[in-house]
């Protein structure tokens, strides 16, 4: 194998902290998707080299599940924040506290 | 096994295919008529197709499918289909059970909370494809059904907070519960991907056999099951992945809340135990989750009814309550101990107080759903009186808020009682004493609104309004079953037994 298992793993885990980061401090809810997209990505970059590693396919028949889930979840997603642009005027996620404690 | 026929092994699915395919009933009868405004038609189809799939579920549980025969071992007898991703076994059928009850009872009330709503039929389906889901979490025995499953339960419970569509309250709660569970399943998945990284499958029973012979990588296994651990504690709505709880309850339509807080509940819950008790029970020298499930129990309950005292939303209320019950069912995992029998007896207690929780805690939100439907208002203070207007509701409404609290007036009795009492004979004192002060704690806004409806003289004069038929058969099905619920305990704890004996055994 050209390439250490090790660096997938450091790339997945940067990956994985930049949607964090993005998650946490960014407020229009549409990079907010974005940064999960980000997350869920680099679960999928684990899964493609590590189905490499093990030289079974169980990892990348998951990846495919994921990249529709991930689909289905943004399709509702932009429905909600839809709506949330209806009622606020904003799809800035500080916008929406009426309801608090 | 000496039975003359049986069925073939995929029609262990039953109640999960039942559920899809009402949904897909709904979906065409909608297509067929789409200015259908009326929507008997629409309840009726969901409460026979909820019906149908609890009488599988039933039938399932009573005449033993999936379950260890007379000459077999206590954890044998399990139905495994499509190359072991599913299994249909005691716990799976004993939550299906619990999950269509709840959607039987959520249908039902819908019915006319939703007569002005113009997606009915939409609304209908959601709720049974969400059902649907969280009857296969309770069959997901590999980490792919198990992800897909959940995701099957999230992505219709979103667009059911939400549905609300020009109320600020419900589309704030639609989107402060889908952004807190995108972030969830995401973390969920990166877990998930961790654990194949540390043992090369996501097959439960593969993973468990790689975990016992030993992971070169244990420092992944240990984080991946904490993300795993995270993703089930925000499925159950645990402190510190409670903060959507409360608000998604409050902004969703009532009977959503129901259903959300009681079914949504048991299908984490069952995640729960059986990723880590069956799975990850070896593994604990890894990631010692017992006792981070120790400390997750005591802060959530803890938490959650210190803040629910304080609050006067009557929902909001509930929800904490709700939040205060997951930590007390979180004992089951929390007092895991690996002895065989200590096992069984805490995780049956568990279970059998998720069954007896599934009809309260519907119970109580089917009640508020009823005091929205004649606007009386939210807070406490509009409660008041409301005992002389709607005596049974409102008696229905005492047993059920006395029985979460733990009084001897239904199940919740019964089932916190086996909980303590198995926290003590495992040796988890301070367990036990956590539950005991924390129901004492819980009695106080328990009593709080059952004293604003009997109590309490009312501000100005209610008018009785018409009553809605369908939600008072709910919460009176819903009473009944709470109260019949006390001589029918040793049942409930018996096939509770049977179902945590296939994963702790």
């Amino acid at each position: 194998m050209a390439v250490e298992p090790g660096w997938y793993l450091l790339l997945s885990a940067a990956v994985f902290c930049i949607g964090l980061f993005g998650v946490l401090v960014r407020r229009n809810a549409l990079v907010f998707l974005m940064s999960i997209e980000l997350m869920i990505n680099a679960a999928n970059i684990n899964l493609v080299a590590f189905a490499l590693v093990y030289g079974n396919i169980t990892g990348q028949t998951f990846v495919l599940f994921l990249i529709a889930l991930a689909a289905a979840e943004v399709a509702v997603g932009i429905g909600i924040i839809l709506a949330l642009n209806r009622n606020f005027e904003s799809i800035d996620v500080t916008d929406a506290v009426t309801m608090r404690w | 096994m000496t039975e003359v026929t049986t069925l073939p092994d995929w029609t262990a699915i039953a109640p999960a295919l039942a559920l899809l395919g009402t949904a897909f009933v709904l979906l065409l009868a909608d297509m067929i008529d789409p200015d259908d405004s009326n929507g008997t038609a629409l309840t009726g189809i969901s409460v026979t197709g909820g019906l149908v799939a609890l009488g599988f579920a039933l039938w399932y549980l009573l005449a033993g499918t999936g379950q260890p025969g007379a000459s077999q071992e206590p954890t044998e007898g399990a139905i495994e289909l499509f190359g072991d991703a599913l299994v249909v076994d005691g716990m799976s059928l004993f939550f299906s059970v619990i999950i269509t009850s709840v959607v039987v009872l959520v249908a039902l009330a819908s019915h006319e909370y939703l007569r002005e709503h113009p997606y009915q039929a939409e609304y209908y389906s959601l709720v049974l494809l969400a059902s649907t889901g969280m009857v296969m979490v309770t069959a997901a025995n590999s980490f792919v059904t198990a992800f897909i499953s959940i995701e099957l339960v999230s992505l219709p419970s979103y667009a059911l907070v939400a549905s609300l569509k020009t109320n600020e309250g419900s589309v704030e709660g639609g989107l402060k519960y889908f952004l807190i569970g995108a972030l969830s399943s995401a973390i969920f998945a990166y877990g998930i991907a961790l654990v194949y990284v540390a043992t090369g499958s996501l097959q439960f029973g593969a993973v468990e056999i790689a975990i016992a012979d030993g992971v070169g990588f244990d420092s992944l296994l240990g984080l991946g099951m904490l993300m795993i651990l995270g993703g089930i504690a925000f499925k159950i709505a645990a402190v510190p992945f409670h903060f959507w709880a409360p608000d998604a309850y409050e902004g969703a339509p009532a009977p959503i809340s129901a259903f959300i807080s009681s079914a949504s509940k048991a299908a984490g819950f069952v995640l729960g135990f059986r990723v880590f008790v069956d799975v990850f029970g070896t593994a604990t020298g890894v990631f010692d989750w017992v006792d981070a499930f120790l400390i997750l129990s005591i802060v959530t309950m803890t938490i959650a009814n210190f803040t629910a005292l304080k609050q006067d939303n009557v929902k909001r209320i509930l929800a904490y309550s709700s939040v205060a019950h997951a930590g007390y069912i979180l004992i089951a995992l929390a007092a895991f101990t690996g002895s065989v029998e200590g096992e069984i007896s805490i995780l049956g207690a568990g279970m059998a107080h998720l069954f007896v929780y599934g009809f309260m805690n519907t119970g109580a939100f089917l009640f508020i759903a009823l005091a929205e439907y004649w606007d009386v208002g939210r807070t406490v203070e509009d409660y008041h009186g409301l005992g002389n207007r709607a005596p049974f509701a409102c008696a229905a409404m005492t047993v059920f808020l006395f029985s979460l609290a733990g009084l001897p007036i239904g199940g919740g009795f019964f089932s916190k009682f086996y909980l303590l009492f198995a926290t003590v004979t495992g040796g988890q004192e301070l367990l036990g004493a956590a539950l005991i002060i924390n129901s004492v704690v819980s009695l106080f806004y328990y009593t709080r609104i059952v004293r604003a409806i009997w109590i309490e003289e009312p501000g100005e004069d209610l008018e009785p309004g018409e009553y809605p038929t369908g939600l008072y058969a709910a919460i009176a099905v819903a009473a009944l079953a709470t109260i019949l619920l006390i001589p029918a305990f040793g049942f409930v704890i018996e096939y509770a037994e049977i179902a945590a004996r296939m994963i702790g055994g």
